[in-house]
């Protein structure tokens, strides 16, 4: 099994080449970050005996995935699996971030992603099935004020592989996505979901949970994967209540928490 | 002039005994990963022994480039400031965790901080401790007990526990000073593990969810000053000659594990030598 795995020097991208190595999967990792690269790729070695390709690529700029790509039909490497998983988050008030940093969002949570998609779906193993994860957001289901070109740049995302399954079932690819809600990745997400204090804790899905069943489900042809009941739950509610009712609790408890996280 | 290396004396146990073996006229060299909290520990320590010779290296010992990278820093400090002799290392450093996180390797962050960070780091100043025929002692803690190693699964990937996780680290450090004792000894090396008791420090309080922060905030009302286990640490490295015990609590051996046998600490050697990509040296017969 040959995987693909973009972002996957940080966090999730992270967990999920662990997750992977310990399947005995090949991997071929990329990233923006070249020393993470080459940490995860030594560790993936030394504790699974994996094999591992890495090359850093910055998915926005086209050049560089020409590059990555003519990499990898230089050794003819060909994949049965694809794993979405670079991508974005700022949060704050539209206003009061840089133009730029917004625009940097949508470029490489959608049009970076897009663009990788394309091309290694192109590069998949001849006549063997194939799986793609798009790595969309709990965020994905709500407009959400203060982190509002987030979500919506997660709501394209899922939108894509909702449309995406349904075109490429008879060309036997399986398109999953998958829906977190916190994560602890970064010392940084720590900070903020210890912020959230009670919420924080019980909103959390343990990482390594999340990457070994993602990739069991998509294997196993589903569509979706939320992880934990209370996520689901909210995702439930977000259907029933106004969209519009439900940014107003969204502000309200993210005005909130970014204040004390802020002040701590 | 004796130097000593201590992992983790930015704050806690780490700092106090930093303090009190500046006091004793040993020159130390502090690790800590935040630049802030190492130069306040810096000036309290001059503060209070306005004699102390200590200086702070910057390194965040999870990941295992940072480890290797202050370890050459120490290295070229020794060779052109105490002859290349290192008198003891005190890995101190250590974490508590309320989830699985990941090092840049993605090894697990307790297992990784509180043993591979020490396992390395001694590994890389090997030959400085064994021109001074060194001490290497460890942080442990009576949390050893009551656990075995998860062989298949060190690093607790399915359903991680963060106690067991902590318990099983302090386990390892147990048998990492065994370890070391059976290869080393004839080279004049001595490996303990202080037990410093329930301590009043900030460990359970950093980078951990509300649940184990709460928990730790009413335990460590019980635990005592940091200067107590400090003075265990000073025993090691002032008695002369050293000590034959591997555990010990107040200045004094205790009981350890059953689990702290020959045969779990060469295992736990070949994993973590992996690991590492590094290679110890062999047991030696004494
Ligand atoms: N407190 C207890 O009751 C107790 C009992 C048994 C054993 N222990 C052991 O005692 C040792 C010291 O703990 P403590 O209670 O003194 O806790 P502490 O006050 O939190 O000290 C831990 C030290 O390690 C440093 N550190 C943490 N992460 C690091 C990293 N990634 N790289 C480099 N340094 C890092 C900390 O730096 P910062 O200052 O920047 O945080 C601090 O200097 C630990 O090994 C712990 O397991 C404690």
């Amino acid at each position: 099994m040959n995987v693909l795995i973009t972002g996957a020097a940080g966090g999730l991208g992270r967990a999920f080449a662990n997750e992977c190595g310990r399947r005995g999967y090949n991997l071929f990792l990329t990233d923006v970050n070249e020393e993470g690269l080459t940490c995860i790729k030594q560790g993936l070695e030394r504790r699974f005996g994996s094999v591992v390709a890495t090359a850093t690529c910055d998915l926005t700029e086209a050049d560089s995935v020409d590059s990555l790509l003519s990499i990898i039909d230089k050794y003819k490497i060909r994949f049965d699996m694809l794993l979405n998983v670079a991508g974005l988050d700022f949060e704050g008030e539209f206003m009061k971030r840089d133009r730029e940093d917004l625009v940097k969002i949508v470029l490489l949570n959608n049009a970076a992603t897009l663009r990788i998609t394309h091309a290694v779906i192109k590069r998949r193993k001849p006549g063997r099935p194939f799986t793609v994860v798009f790595v969309s957001s709990l965020a994905s289901m709500f407009p959400m004020p203060l982190k509002a070109t987030y979500a919506a740049s997660k709501r394209f995302i899922l939108d894509l592989a909702v449309s995406l399954r349904h075109e490429l079932k008879r060309e036997d690819v399986n398109v999953l996505t998958l829906c977190p809600g916190g994560m602890v990745t970064t010392q940084k997400t720590m900070q903020s979901i210890k912020a959230q204090g009670f919420w924080g804790d019980i909103t959390t899905n343990p990482l390594e949970c999340v990457a070994r069943n993602t990739i069991d489900r998509a294997l196993a042809g589903k569509s979706f994967y939320i992880p934990g009941i209370l996520n689901r739950i909210l995702t439930f509610c977000s259907r029933i209540i106004p969209r519009s009712w439900v940014a107003a609790v969204i502000y309200w408890r993210w005005n909130n928490t970014q204040k004390k996280w802020l002040n701590s | 002039m004796d130097t000593i290396v201590i992992t983790g004396a930015s704050s806690g146990i780490g700092l106090e005994t930093a303090l009190l073996l500046t006091q004793y006229g040993y020159n130390i060299i502090g690790i800590g990963r935040s630049e802030y909290k190492c130069k306040q520990a810096n000036e309290w320590i001059i503060s209070k022994n306005p004699k102390a010779k200590i200086k702070f290296y910057l390194a965040d010992l999870l990941h295992q480039r940072e480890v290797v990278r202050v370890a050459e820093q120490i290295i070229q400090y020794l060779n052109e400031n105490c002859n290349g002799k290192l008198h003891a290392i005190i890995n101190n450093a250590g974490c508590v965790r309320s989830w699985y996180m990941t090092t840049d390797e993605g090894y697990e962050h307790q297992f990784a901080l509180n043993h591979l960070a020490g396992f390395l780091l001694t590994y890389k100043l090997l030959p400085a401790l064994i021109k001074a025929k060194g001490r290497v002692i460890m942080t442990g803690s009576e949390s050893h007990k009551g656990i075995k190693i998860n062989w298949d699964n060190i690093m607790l990937y399915r359903r991680y526990n963060p106690l067991v996780a902590y318990k099983q680290s302090k386990l390892c450090n147990m048998l990492f000073a065994k370890g070391l004792n059976e290869r080393y000894a004839a080279e004049g090396i001595h490996a303990y593990v202080v037990d410093p008791g329930l301590v009043n420090t900030d460990i359970g309080n950093k980078e951990t969810g509300m649940l184990v922060n709460f928990i730790w905030s009413l335990r460590k009302r019980y635990g005592v000053s940091p200067a107590v286990p400090a003075k265990t640490y000073a025993f090691l490295c002032e008695q002369s000659p050293p000590p034959d015990g591997l555990y010990y609590y107040l200045c004094k051996e205790k009981k350890y594990s059953r689990q702290v046998t020959s045969q779990n600490a060469d295992r736990l050697f070949a994993l973590s030598e992996r690991l590492c990509g590094i290679q110890y040296g062999k047991v030696q017969k004494l």
